[in-house]
């Protein structure tokens, strides 16, 4: 079977040097210093060199395929150039460290950065990650004695553009993984020095390296960590495609229609975390159309899972596992919530629909685009998700493996909303550019994951450190402002009835306490 | 690969201005997600239109003489030529009923 990326061409690849010879508008490079050394009866106008082949000479970046060049090779995930270097910015991160190690054993040369932010803003709530892990020299050691892997590391803040500039210059990656960025709706919500610290962290460092990129590495793809947030819900229905409207899509107003057709959907953010999200969009959207830079805009849906076989191959490689209100992923919160006994925590109605996507599977993702790199200009965007459920029916599902599999007394419990968000809404979400662009094939379900974190999250010494986090599981900001704990709506026993009222009487559970106006009725 | 055929500086008086059936040329961009989205259409048209049509894209940017010959200063840009002489363009994204519109003159 033909690879998914077997028919890009030198226009995609990061080692191509087009620079002068393409006419780069914006970049003040221009064409004309090129066609003038031009033969005559030349068949292309646009010419380049290959920074890996030098010995091609000038030649025309349509005439090669990736099928057909040596330093493309065959790998699972597509053809991949060989010994690619790939920096990942949060390499420190849940993802980030995942994706080191597993771009390491397929061979990538693999670096990146990080300033331990993620850390210290869990630290400074209280909380921690409940699967331990230990700084980076020693985690680096690890790889590096358990899977063979070199990781370039440096400790180094987004923000100090030269140190960054300075970094990037050195390593010259050919596509860089930008997870650098505060991934928590409810940390920007909990008072206005949060709500900027986001922000800031977020959009403008973004934009910095938006620039750094420019300057220094421009035909690098860069592969931005967005949201399924961005979008929000849309009340009217209408799909949530993949960043833009797909051509067939029209206006139609005073008997008169408009196609769609590329424009950037509208995005409705759910908290000022999910604006810095959409900010930075704009921004990555604006640099390919001035500069010329290749961009993927990952909307990635809500993550979930513990396993690659790189993490599962010693404990110390572990990454990180964040189960408390700020930082915790739902599914990876209720998988904790039931091995500590508090009853899975549903906001509001609990019929919210979001999608989702296991960690292995994102890896996979990832590793597809990183090979198949976008065109100059191009900003493309995926939804990354496989799946689409509701909160409800993940709590089910966590439930009914713990119960069965595990031997746990799971209840569910629905608690007030904190955030303000449609809890019943029409969701139709678009999730086809992965599978029929590039090959994505979703491995892991919900199950099987969950299972596996039960497995994980049960050991003696992580159930502890669950224990020691219960304080930081119920939620306490509101999207209002008010610092309080939820209260509980209503009991519900797994794959049954409503038990302990009718939706308005509160029962309290052990954790939580039930809500004075319910209780009076 | 889609059913328009690759246009370019080199080809152009060949395949357009010479071409005994009308074509419609899309000037296009790598940089340009509109010009992305309606490639699906613009192949569709090609292959609905085979024999009737000749449907064309051309990259502007790795195509200058002839962006520069028609003043695309805007992508997508659409033209519609017979024997030889430009009939009509439009620029921006257009639906697949206001292509026919525009294709209505040579149908």
């Amino acid at each position: 079977m033909k690879l998914h990326n077997a028919d890009k061409t030198c226009w995609n690849c990061p080692a191509i040097d087009l620079a002068g010879k393409v006419d780069f508008r914006a970049c003040g490079q221009s064409v004309e210093s090129f066609q003038k050394n031009l033969p005559e009866d030349s068949d292309v106008l646009i010419m380049a060199e290959c920074k890996r082949r030098p010995e091609l000479g000038l030649f025309d970046p349509m005439s090669i395929t990736f099928e057909e060049c040596p330093e493309w090779i065959e790998s699972p995930y597509g053809y991949m150039l060989k010994d690619m270097r790939v920096m990942i910015l949060g390499i420190d991160g849940y993802l980030g460290w995942t994706l080191a190690l597993w771009l390491g054993s397929l061979g990538f040369q693999v670096s990146g950065i990080d300033n331990y932010a993620r850390r210290m803003w869990l630290m400074e709530q209280g909380a921690d990650t409940v699967v331990p892990i230990a700084m980076m020299p020693e985690r680096l050691e690890v790889a590096k004695q358990v899977l063979g892997q070199e990781i370039n590391f440096r400790r180094m803040d987004i923000s100090a553009r030269s140190q960054l500039r300075e970094f990037i210059a050195d390593v010259q990656p050919e596509a860089i993984v930008h997870y650098a960025e505060c991934p928590s709706a409810p940390f920007s919500m909990i008072d206005a020095e949060h709500a900027i610290e986001v922000q800031r962290n977020n959009v403008l460092g973004t934009l910095g390296l938006l620039f750094i990129i420019r300057d220094t590495v421009p035909e690098s793809a860069l592969l931005k960590l967005g949201t399924m947030g961005e979008y929000g819900t849309p009340l009217t229905g209408r799909p949530i495609f993949e960043g833009m409207f797909p051509a067939d899509a029209v206006l139609r107003w005073d008997n008169r229609e408009w196609s769609l057709g590329g424009e950037l959907t509208p995005r409705d953010p759910v908290s000022f975390y999910h604006v810095s999200k959409v900010q930075d969009t704009f921004n990555v959207y604006e640099s390919c159309k001035y500069w010329w830079l290749r961009s993927y805009d990952i909307m990635q849906g809500v993550i979930y899972g513990v396993h690659t076989p790189q993490l599962a191959a010693d404990p110390r490689l572990r990454t990180r596992l964040d189960i408390d209100e700020w930082f915790g992923t739902v599914i990876n919160r209720f998988v904790a919530q039931a091995i500590v006994g508090i009853p899975l925590t549903i906001y509001g109605a609990g019929e919210q629909v979001r999608g989702f996507i296991g960690l292995r599977d994102a890896m996979q993702c990832m590793t597809r685009l990183i090979v198949s790199p976008p065109e100059p200009g191009q900003y493309g965007v995926v939804n990354q998700m496989s799946g689409y459920y509701s909160i409800r029916e993940l709590a089910e599902k966590v439930a009914r493996v713990g119960r069965r599999e595990f031997g746990l007394d799971v209840k569910i419990q629905r608690v007030e909303n904190p955030r303000v968000e449609a809890d019943r809404h029409p969701f139709e979400p678009i999730f086809e550019n992965l599978p029929k662009q590039f090959g994505f094939e979703p491995q892991v379900s919900p199950e099987d994951e969950i299972y596996r974190m039960f497995e994980l999250l049960t050991q003696p010494h992580i159930r502890k450190r669950i224990q020691q986090m219960m304080y930081h599981i119920v939620p306490r900001t509101w999207w209002t402002g008010e610092h309080r704990r939820v209260k509980t709506i209503e009991l519900i026993e797994p794959d049954q009835e409503v038990i302990g009222g009718d939706g308005h009487g509160a029962k309290p559970s052990k954790y939580t306490q039930p809500s004075p106006a319910l209780t009076k009725e | 690969m889609g059913a328009a055929i690759r246009l370019t500086d080199r080809n152009f008086e060949r395949e357009v201005l010479e071409s005994d059936i009308p074509v419609l040329v899309d000037f296009w961009a790598s940089w340009c997600p509109p010009c992305k989205m309606v490639e699906p259409l613009v192949d569709e048209l090609a292959r609905e239109y085979a024999g009737r049509i000749k449907v064309g894209k051309l990259h502007v940017d790795r195509n200058p003489q002839t962006r520069d010959r028609y003043r695309i200063m805007g992508v997508p840009t659409f033209a519609l030529f017979r024997k030889g002489r430009l009939l009509c363009q439009r620029v921006g994204a257009q639906s697949k009923a206001q292509l026919l519109q525009m294709l209505s003159e040579v149908l």
